[in-house]
């Protein structure tokens, strides 16, 4: 399972959009401490006692730097695998935009891939305020980044668990 | 170990489920959320637990039908383990003691 190298095909521009949320999210990681109180960092490493706040404060000193340094570091691999594909020119109506890209990502990025597009739509569903499944408001566009990255990792996942 | 020749002393009073079981069993749970995706859940109990696919995706559906399920239990530091890779995942998990 998950030992084969994924082919991911994308446009030039979808690529560049990709590539521009994981660095907007890697930006977030470097710029924020965990003390913050920046909830969609909270959320990146939450609470494993519900009922013992010593316990829940000893687990976070031991695991927390831990957890933020492998996002940033899942993020940069994610980045490194875009980087060709994301490239595109300046004049929005060069037809390169549209240009299909195929990125092959081994299997060791292909889980920082999911790692990090889950960690996005988390960080995502808290500034948009989902508590519940059906929180959507089809109206604000970055809901429509939501799905679609929803919709990326889902493909991710089925190309990686697939006839095994 | 109390001897063999001294008098048991009975205490109706003790409530033994208030006493601390050392043997009690640890727990990792894993708990709803309503952005990870399904097949992202159930991708992520087969790879990180082993699970063979009926079974992550039993559990995938405890987790979103009970709102938890327990993924694992064990000693202690083995489960805050589990719960730290869950949390690497994105998944929110939590460490308890079983309840009684």
């Amino acid at each position: 399972m998950s030992d084969r190298v994924v082919v991911l095909e994308v446009a030039r521009l979808e690529a560049a959009h990709l590539a521009g949320l994981v660095g907007q999210f890697a930006e977030l990681l470097r710029e924020s401490a965990p003390d913050d109180g920046d909830p969609a960092i909270a959320r990146l490493v939450p609470s494993a006692y519900s009922d013992d706040e010593d316990a829940a404060r000893e687990f976070r000193a031991l695991t927390q730097s831990d957890l933020l340094d492998r996002r940033a570091s899942d993020a940069a691999l994610v980045l490194a695998s875009l980087q060709d594909a994301s490239e595109i020119p300046e004049d929005p109506d060069d037809p390169a935009l549209l240009e299909q890209m195929e990125i092959r990502i081994a299997p060791e990025t292909a889980r920082a891939w999911l790692r990090t597009l889950a960690a996005v739509r988390l960080v995502l569903a808290t500034r948009l305020g989902v508590v519940d499944e059906d929180d959507h408001d089809h109206d604000d566009p970055r809901f429509g980044v939501y799905d679609w990255i929803g919709y990326r990792l889902d493909g991710l996942v089925a190309a990686l668990d697939n006839e095994d | 170990m109390m001897g063999a020749l001294a008098t048991p002393s009975v205490d109706d009073d003790i409530d033994l489920s208030e006493l601390v079981d050392p043997a009690r069993p640890w727990q990792t749970v894993v708990w709803d959320d309503p952005v990870n995706l399904m097949s992202y859940v159930t991708h992520v109990f087969r790879e990180y637990f082993g699970l063979a696919r009926p079974d992550a995706e039993r559990l995938m559906l405890a987790v979103h039908n009970e709102g938890h399920a327990v993924v694992s239990r064990g000693p202690r530091e083995q489960m805050e383990m589990h719960a730290q890779a869950m949390h690497d995942y994105g998944l929110w998990a939590t460490v308890r003691q079983e309840p009684r």
